[in-house]
């Protein structure tokens, strides 16, 4: 899953390398000659489709985490759940996120996809310990896998283009506290909604041809 | 799946922004709290029970639903349950906790609708996403909390129906029973989509007017769909909702369009008939053909199948003889190249040969046979003649068959070629008047005088030699006459005529005797083969055997062999006798001439004693076999009148 995330990412390093967006930019990244020109709004639109996939895929494994392994709904523990990427500000709300400028918005994502590196290695692990999950997660977690591969990915290389100023604090693998799987799955379904819908007001910002 | 809490129904939006739709739903919701005040609930303060009007009486205030339809802000409704004295206004409150913020003091609704009861409204500076809320219902008072909920934004939006619905006709069938039709419409107005702050997804659904079952169609993520498979002259019900992607809230559905496309009434109607009578026509013309097809089977079985046609050999059908049909037995031989059948009805010297049918049937009384006549051997009948007695059968067979009869009788009577020739010896013998042999004489007016002498001569040599009992005609004069000779063949051509006139008697027996006075020469006269059905001697070997009747063969081999002149090339004696094809063309002889080899001299003829095995005729029981007598078979001479059906078996034209 993590490949599909591989276009934004590439979309993002080129965003902060040239700070100006022009129309189209070619995707050959690799130098080949004779590259296909994908359109902006095209390389948005796949990113979109890749982050709604993402998040839905954590959604159903949230729901289905919730029916096998906490019949006894208890709302009260939603309340004090507290995603590790709490310390990453983020707007909370459209005017918030609009009045943020692009890059801005795209580092806020960039944090985002590299706070969800280990977390998500560290639940791929637990999952195959526990062979419930395994009934129920399925491809699901083989997704989830996918996605921290990609994240890994990402991070690396997104770790020697932006600045540490633009980053931000980072939070270490080891100041992270020990989070259920529950409360993983949880907050990882809250940031990638977080994700989708910071591409796609960057979409509709920059390239509103299409779908917005 | 968005675990949203399930007492977190869907109920109405903001009703100060968009008054349509939402009035359907705060007339709901009112409907639902009169229905929850009328049962009187004096009940503690436990969990909300569900919210159905039917439940039990006792009902605490609880939270109804709390909703966002734009993801920017979101109202909650309560409901005072069955505690009538809580549903004043005030007489409740909300206190919600953000839970991202640091401080843990419970804030008041910020907004208490005015417009409507119990409803508290969240704006956008009190409403931050991806925050989890807690919202309680306390008492204003006595702080008691009645309900609590805790939940996140993005999980209770339920967007604004789409609007501005309309539908375009796609195409209709070429039945015209169907179209299909596409639906466009316009996203929310309260949902942000083309700043990308919602993204969503749709679901059509339609229905037939006075249906009850509506069909859904998958979730659209553009604002536009297709419904295929319509029925024309009906009229449909087509709506949409929304809802955010990944998320499972749907909003209300909007207002429903009517769809309805006049199909072609006429066009189905007609078109039953229409097939119905081509179908009919259709199964008749096949009745009709399978009608024609069997009662003409025969026929039709002829035309595809025609028959093989038999293999058409030449020959006589033999059924034609089976069924006695003579005339057409005689076209048939008659329209072979070799049979000249016909022709001896216009032979002149026929007629002139005169039989005495009383001296026959006379003869015949007696047992006479024509051989005996001829021989002159009549009156001599006794023991020693009374094998010719048999002869009798041949002759009355070969001249009074009953095919014959019906034809010209004299005619046919004139095939048996009895020259009535007697000697001047034989003359006084027969009391026979001279009748027999003056036409014979007379047959012969070219100057054959010689004839009666030498056949005299030839009868009277034969007579005193008993054994002999045929005459062997040497020639057949121009005119018809016969001319026998006495058995040598030494005679050239030139002597063909005379070649046994001139001589004596006594020679003719020592000529008998030897292989042939004179010059053994190639070509000798042919004498003339007699050839009777019956008596097969001088036919051909094969007709030796089938044609002869037992008197010719009995007659044959009780001949004395030691009398029978044998000269010991007699295996070609059968060939010598032969027909004698007449130089002139004046008259054609009835009889077939087969080509016959050359043979070396030898007696005029002899006596065929057997036939071995090998289809080689025996003349003399002591003499080797011919070797290659056997290949020789000329094709036997007969005259059509002769024919008999068991004749025909060696008939081989």
């Amino acid at each position: 899953m993590f490949r599909k995330l591989k276009g934004p990412v590439i979309f993002l390093l080129m965003f902060l390398d040239v700070q100006v967006i022009v129309g189209s930019t070619p995707i050959c990244v690799h130098g080949h000659t004779g590259c296909q020109t994908l359109s902006l709004a095209d390389l948005f639109d796949r990113v979109i489709q890749h982050s709604a996939r993402v998040h839905g895929l954590s959604s159903d494994l949230h729901s289905e985490y919730e029916q096998y392994f906490l019949p006894s709904k208890n709302k009260i523990s939603k309340i004090n759940r507290n995603c590790h990427t709490s310390y990453i500000l983020t707007p909370n709300g459209k005017e918030n996120a609009q009045r943020l400028a692009g890059e801005d918005l795209t580092g806020v994502i960039l944090k985002l996809l590299l706070a969800w590196r280990d977390p998500l290695s560290q639940f791929h692990r637990s999952m195959a310990q526990h062979e419930d999950f395994t009934s129920f997660s399925g491809n699901k977690a083989l997704e989830m896998s996918d996605m921290m591969h990609l994240l890994g990915m990402i991070s690396n290389s997104v770790r020697g283009l932006i600045s540490n100023e633009a980053l931000g604090p980072q939070a270490s693998s080891s100041e992270a506290r020990p989070m259920n799987d529950q409360q993983l799955l949880y907050c990882f379904r809250r940031d990638s909604n977080k994700i989708q819908i910071y591409l796609k007001i960057l979409k509709c910002r920059i390239a509103p041809e299409q779908g917005c | 799946m968005h675990s949203a809490d399930p007492r977190l129904t869907l109920s109405s939006s903001d009703l100060r922004d968009c008054p349509g739709p939402e009035m359907m739903a705060a007339r709901h919701l009112l409907l639902l709290l009169s229905q929850a005040c009328l049962l009187l609930e004096t009940g503690s303060l436990a969990a909300a029970p569900p919210l159905t009007a039917s439940e039990a009486p006792l009902e605490s205030p609880h939270f109804t639903a709390c909703l966002s339809r734009e993801q920017e802000t979101f109202r909650c409704w309560w409901s005072a349950g069955s505690f009538r004295n809580l549903s004043q206004p005030g007489a409740l409150r909300v206190f919600f906790l953000k839970k991202n913020s640091l401080s843990r003091t419970w804030m008041e609704c910020p907004n208490y609708t005015a417009s409507v009861p119990n409803e508290c409204y969240f704006n956008k500076s009190y409403t931050s996403i991806w925050t989890s809320y807690c919202l309680q219902l306390r008492s204003r008072h006595h702080n008691v909390t009645y309900d609590e909920r805790c939940f996140n934004v993005e999980d209770i939006v339920h967007p604004d129906p789409p609007v501005s619905m309309n539908w375009t006709l796609l195409n209709v069938s070429r039945s015209g029973l169907h179209f299909d039709i596409i639906v466009r419409w316009e996203p929310p107005p309260s949902a942000d989509v083309k700043a990308g702050w919602m993204s969503l997804t749709y679901e059509v659904q339609y229905r037939e007017r006075n249906a009850s079952h509506w069909e859904v169609l998958d979730l659209e993520t553009s604002t536009q769909q297709s419904v295929y498979g319509l029925h024309t002259n009906m009229e449909y019900e087509v709506r949409v909702r929304c809802k955010m992607r990944a998320f499972d809230n749907f909003g209300q559905f909007s207002d429903s369009i009517f769809v309805h496309v006049p199909g072609k009434v006429h066009g189905k109607e007609s078109t039953f008939p229409v097939t119905v009578v081509f179908i009919f026509g259709v199964v008749g013309l096949a009745i009709l053909f399978l009608l024609i097809i069997f009662s003409h089977q025969q026929k039709l079985m002829v035309i595809l199948l025609p028959p093989v046609p038999a293999p058409k050999i030449k020959g006589i059908d033999p059924d034609l003889l089976k069924k006695g049909r003579l005339d057409e037995l005689s076209s048939v031989l008659s329209s072979h190249p070799l049979c000249k059948a016909e022709m001896y009805r216009e032979e002149p010297w026929v007629e002139f040969i005169e039989l005495d049918l009383e001296r026959m049937d006379a003869a015949e009384k007696t047992g006479c046979s024509d051989t005996q006549r001829l021989l002159g051997l009549v009156p001599h009948l006794g023991s020693s003649h009374r094998l010719a007695a048999k002869d009798g059968d041949l002759g009355r067979a070969s001249c009074y068959e009953p095919e014959l009869s019906e034809a010209d009788p004299a005619v046919a009577a004139a095939f048996c070629l009895r020259p009535r020739v007697t000697s001047p010896e034989l003359q006084s013998d027969r009391p026979a008047p001279d009748a027999g042999p003056a036409p014979v004489a007379g047959s012969a007016p070219d100057g054959e005088a010689d004839g009666r002498p030498v056949i005299q001569t030839q009868l009277s040599t034969q007579s005193s030699v008993s054994m002999d009992f045929y005459a062997q005609v040497s020639d057949v004069t121009p005119l018809g006459g016969v001319v026998l000779s006495p058995g040598q063949q030494v005679r050239g051509p030139g002597e063909k005529g005379e070649g046994g006139d001139g001589q004596p008697l006594k020679n003719q027996k020592e000529g008998q005797k030897k292989e042939g006075e004179g010059g053994v020469e190639k070509e000798v006269p042919l004498p003339l083969l007699i050839v009777a059905p019956d008596s097969g001697a001088y036919t051909s070997e094969l007709g030796n055997r089938q044609i002869g009747s037992d008197c010719s063969r009995r007659e044959a081999f009780q001949d004395p062999p030691a009398e029978m002149p044998q000269p010991p090339p007699e295996k070609n004696a059968v060939e010598q006798f032969a027909l004698i094809v007449p130089p002139a063309g004046e008259y054609q002889s009835p009889y077939f001439i087969p080509p016959t080899p050359q043979l070396p001299p030898v007696a005029d003829y002899t006596v065929v004693q057997d036939v071995d095995a090998q289809q080689s005729l025996l003349l003399n029981p002591s003499t080797p076999p011919p070797p290659s007598m056997a290949p020789v078979k000329p094709p036997p001479a007969m005259p059509v009148g002769y024919l008999t059906p068991d004749l025909l078996g060696n008939i081989s034209l």
